[in-house]
């Protein structure tokens, strides 16, 4: 419970953070919030030769709703943040709860939507839902940017597409046609808890009729994974309990959880029958309330 | 005029402002110039032989200033139960459980220490393990102590009346059984002390319940007299039970402290506190009871084993409190139980908040609810009729005085409106009862001796302005330094705001057994009281002197003597302070406090003896998900009967506290190992206690009572409450839910899993009527 050793950057660009990077390779770490980072160091999970602070990188904190592109979130954005922001109470408030419903206080205070994201933690609570909404990530590295589908960007427990020497800059949520959203994360105590089960929904309705729908699932699997047979149950039909009731069924069936010490793989399943199910009615009923 | 004028007051703790303004010192924030850092490394196997130690490369390190093992440290076992004396400092020839202590470092730095703990090589020979008590129970499994046979380590057969004899009357004998779980009492301070020498003198700041414990084993282990032993306690941010007994750090410091010449600082970290741990035991428990027509309780048997660990700690009392509680809150007199408390390679279990007596209660609740539902009778109503009453005393023998089990349950049926909720609320919402009782003190001391069990001295400043209480009882935040000082100043005719209090110090301040058993209240308060009652006798003497009258027709309140024929000839109490301390030197009051002979002559008659007890009923509200399992507490009425109550504010704050420790229990809290017996949830994350958010409305409610035995009539709170929740909350899911989850913690998959074996019962049961 010591933190070990390390060498300690504070640039104040993200092109000399990407040098810095670039030098050190996989042995330095981006440090901003730090709540994924420190714990993980002082545990000795990780030994990182150089933490390479954000800090002084001024910008990459706001959220705005910028026409043509959608909701853009800077990478440095506090859950909390989120928690708090009129642009998404007024187009995405179910990523606001999302982020909510992480952790604590404190951490959602301390913590970045880049770290929930790159940290690539299967029971994370923001990529879920921000993966329904068909969010993009943009990278900056030493030779300028990139911009990845966040469905695409997580590829394994803790692994990502990020590249050593690159910087997440930004999340966008694209202009979409959805008409409702949400997030559910069922965790074993009200607060500070991890997610036993993650679901988000994100509908298209018009009237009873469901245009689209991407249902993502959380801490079932190595990574969120989209449950593509439960959405074509929906897509296209005219919503009906049974047919959210056999969404939900089919999503049990999708996931790919395990038994660990927070619950039973069996547990799990049912879990996300139950949530799927629930989220899928309340990113509807948001869509009729408002019609 | 009000009866009192401090005690029975709501006045502000006395370290709040320290406190809150950070100006509080824990043991860990202590520095002393040239202060070393000294750290424990433990095991990382669960069973196994150590073949070599080499220590050369850690004190190779620079910074490094001494290493030790158990070559360095006298060899002599301890234990806090002199009965099962079984530790030594660091282990000898094996380890027995992932985080017994091995060696230990004392560095310049933190850094350097964990740098250190890593360079020392052991080289272990695995043993066979074994985690469960059954298991260890069994023939053919690892021995874990050479000298206890079968891995037994306590074993208790007490029969009073002719259970078998109630079982042949009753019209209906019912056994149910039940599983606890290990639980961990996580005070948010972790354990440190700081051993500094001065020639031959050792002193110790540490976070302790008991330094008079910590000072008669330190003491012991290194052959000093206990005058060159000091304990001093800093503030404390939490014990409940698990800072009572050595905790291997002191004993580690002050070698290290020797041989370096330094003072050095030791502490655990989060999970080093989980690997030490001395927390709940694992209860598997039986019980069967034989009622009549009525529900009138005939006789009962308590058949438990339990997880002791690879230590006896504290266990040995737990062993017996787990039965001898159990007699108390109702009244029959047929009574058997059977115990048996097993080593296993797992971090030994001792004092946790209610003692032994939590998981037997939770057992025995939902038992009788079993049996009342059988029976018709409604679960409260049977509580009713089989309540103990005042001035009665039980099988195993402790006399009861006070009781009013009665008035508590019958006004937690009022206030919670349990009429008009019980089998009527709408399904998912449930309404449970259970009740408690625990010791207001222990009638006999850890160790034997005659010492008396509190003692204090106060001492008036020479111009009166101002008079400081010394005192042996240990705050650990419940607030007693509080409530001892508006005793204080009860008996004194004094004020709390000119109290000053110095305590739990060995060598500053009268000897006292600590802050465990629920005792300080009761006990250190009766020797407050008679200190108080001595100042107060030479003031009066005094201001007889000076106001020329009979000493005994003056008495003294608030601050001013009066005349009890006269109310209006009066003098200052600083005026007479003043003039005693120039006629006489010092004005000092003294008392002390040993409880009377208790108990039967019974094998272990003595555990469970007390001056005085206790008594709650507990009702909660609670809401199932039905899909999830997932439970809500929404409401939780405690009533209790703790005697006259010194101070409502902090006697509430203990109400909830304990009921948030049982509803951890109760739902969420698990330490949990792998198969290898490692602790795979060692951190708060995973642990889970409650948070705020989980927290439900609670209504702390209490019953007219005057206890005889206790200084103005108190009895104890703080583990009180904590004893019925886990029985109440289980009940309650029941009423929601019609399924009885008979293992703690009530998860909310065990809830899930319940509900969906008896969906599948019922659909089952429906095709074959088909």
């Amino acid at each position: 419970m010591h933190l070990p050793d390390f060498n300690y950057y504070q640039p104040e660009t993200l092109q000399e953070a990407c040098e810095i990077l670039g030098r050190y390779g996989a042995k330095a770490k981006v440090l901003a919030g730090g709540t994924d980072l420190l714990p993980k160091m002082k545990q000795d999970v990780l030994a990182p030769e150089a933490l390479v602070s954000l800090k002084m990188v001024s910008g990459m904190s706001d959220i705005e709703k910028v026409p043509g592109r959608g909701v853009v979130i800077g990478a440095k954005t506090s859950p909390n943040d989120l928690v708090n922001s009129s642009v998404l109470h007024e187009n995405f408030m179910s990523v606001s709860e999302a982020a909510h419903s992480m952790a604590n206080n404190q951490v959602r205070n301390m913590g970045t939507i880049a770290g929930n994201i790159v940290n690539a933690i299967p029971s994370a609570d923001l990529p879920p839902i921000l993966i329904a909404l068909s969010a993009t990530v943009t990278l900056v590295g030493p030779v300028g940017s990139r911009t990845l589908v966040l469905e695409d960007f997580i590829t394994g427990v803790s692994r990502t597409a990020i590249a050593p020497d690159e910087i997440m800059e930004e999340v966008v949520i694209p202009e979409q046609s959805t008409t409702g959203s949400a997030y559910f994360k069922f965790g074993l105590r009200h607060s500070g808890a991890l997610a036993v089960v993650g679901v988000a929904a994100a509908v298209t309705m018009q009237g009873s009729l469901v245009r689209d729908v991407r249902i993502v699932l959380g801490a079932v699997a190595p990574t969120p994974m989209r449950a593509k047979k439960a959405e074509e149950i929906l897509r296209g039909k005219n919503v009906t309990d049974d047919l959210i009731a056999e969404a939900g069924k089919s999503a049990a069936v999708e996931c790919k959880p395990i038994s660990d010490i927070r619950a039973s793989e069996e547990y799990r399943r049912d879990m996300v029958r139950v949530f799927t199910k629930r989220a899928l009615r309340k990113a509807i009923y948001l869509e009729q309330s408002e019609s | 005029m009000e009866k009192y004028s401090v005690i029975g007051k709501s006045v502000p703790k006395i370290d709040s402002r320290a406190k809150v303004t950070g100006q509080a010192k824990y043991t860990g924030d202590l520095k002393f110039p040239n202060m070393l850092i000294g750290k424990i490394l433990t095991s990382p196997h669960a069973h196994a032989r150590i073949l070599n130690i080499d220590t050369s490369e850690a004190e190779k390190l620079p910074g490094v200033k001494a290493v030790i093992t158990h070559k360095d440290v006298p060899s002599l076992k301890y234990g806090i139960s002199p009965a099962r004396w079984d530790e030594n400092i660091f282990c000898i020839d094996k380890v027995r459980f992932v985080g017994d202590k091995v060696a230990a470092v004392a560095a310049l730095d933190e850094e350097t220490v964990y740098k250190a703990l890593k360079l020392i090589k052991v080289e272990y020979e695995v043993l066979p393990a074994v985690f469960d008590p059954i298991e260890a129970l069994a023939e053919g499994a690892p021995q874990i102590h050479d000298e206890y046979r079968r891995n037994i380590n306590t074993e208790i057969h007490q029969n009073f009346g002719n259970v078998e004899e109630a079982f042949a009357k009753a019209h209906l004998v019912r056994t149910d059984k039940f599983i606890g779980q290990r639980t961990y009492q996580c005070p948010i301070e972790p354990h440190s002390a700081i051993s500094m020498w001065e020639g031959g003198k050792l002193t110790v700041y540490c976070s302790t319940q008991s330094p008079h414990y910590f000072q008669h084993y330190i003491a012991r282990e290194f052959g000093l007299p206990m005058g060159d032993v000091r304990v001093i306690k800093t503030y404390v941010g939490g014990g409940f039970g698990g800072k009572l007994e050595p905790t291997g750090l002191e004993f580690a410091g002050a070698v290290l402290a020797r041989i370096t010449g330094r003072p050095v600082k030791m502490f655990y970290d989060r999970h080093d506190m989980f690997a030490h741990n001395r927390g709940r035991h694992r209860q598997i428990m039986e019980i069967t009871t034989g009622v009549d027509k009525d529900g009138k309780i005939l006789g009962m048997h308590a058949n438990f084993i339990m997880d002791g660990g690879a230590y006896t700690s504290l266990g040995i009392a737990s062993a017996y409190y787990a039965g001898a509680m159990l007699t108390l809150t109702y009244d029959f007199e047929n009574y058997k139980f059977d115990m048996i408390r097993a080593y296993t390679n797992l971090p030994a279990c001792g004092a946790q908040r209610g003692h032994g007596a939590p998981q037997p209660r939770y057992a025995f609740e939902c038992h009788l609810d079993n049996v009342a539902t059988q029976l018709g009778i409604d679960p409260l109503e049977l509580r009713l009729r089989n309540a103990r009453q005042p001035n009665t005393v039980t099988p195993n023998e402790f006399k009861v005085n006070s009781c009013e089990m009665t008035a508590c349950l019958e006004k937690a049926r009022e206030i919670s409106d349990w009429e008009k909720k019980k089998g009527q609320l709408p399904k998912g919402k449930g309404i449970g009862v259970a009740v408690g009782s625990f010791v207001s003190g222990a009638g006999y001391p850890i160790y034997r001796t005659d010492l008396p069990h509190s003692a204090a001295i106060i001492k008036v400043h020479p111009d009166g302005s101002a008079a400081t209480l010394y005192v042996g009882a240990t705050d650990i935040g419940q607030g007693s330094d509080t409530v001892l000082c508006q005793m204080a100043a009860e008996a004194m005719g004094y004020t709390y705001e000119n109290m000053k209090i110095i305590s739990a110090d060995t060598e500053t301040t009268p000897h006292d057994f600590g802050a465990y058993a629920s005792r300080q209240t009761l006990m250190s308060g009766a020797a407050v009281k008679q200190a108080g009652e001595d100042v107060k006798n030479q003031l009066l003497e005094m201001a007889g002197v000076m106001m020329d009258k009979n000493p005994g027709n003056l008495d003294c309140r608030e601050g001013v003597i009066f005349s009890k024929l006269e109310p209006e000839k009066t003098l200052p109490f600083t005026a007479v302070a003043r003039e005693y301390f120039v006629k006489n030197g010092p004005l000092v009051g003294r008392g002390s406090y040993t409880p009377p002979k208790l108990g039967g002559t019974f094998k272990g008659a003595p555990v469970g003896t007390s001056p005085a007890y206790s008594f709650a009923a507990q009702i909660s509200e609670v809401q199932v998900d039905e899909e999830t399992g997932e439970i809500n507490v929404n409401h939780v009425w405690d009533v209790h009967d703790c005697g006259m109550v010194i101070n409502p504010a902090l006697l509430h704050a203990q109400v909830h506290g304990a009921l948030y420790m049982g509803m951890g229990e109760s739902i969420w809290e698990e330490v949990q190992f792998d198969a290898k017996g490692k602790i795979l949830n060692p951190n708060m994350s995973d642990y889970r206690m409650p948070t705020a958010l989980d927290m439900p409305v609670i209504t702390s409610a209490l019953v007219e009572s005057c206890e005889p035995a206790g200084p103005w009539g108190v009895k104890e709170v703080g583990e009180g409450a904590t004893i019925p929740t886990m029985g109440c909350y289980a009940n309650a899911i029941y009423d929601a839910m019609g399924v009885r989850v008979n293992s703690l913690p009530l998860s909310y998959e065990k809830v899930w899993r319940a509900l969906k074996e008896k969906r599948e019962k019922e659909k089952g049961g429906g095709k074959k009527k088909k």
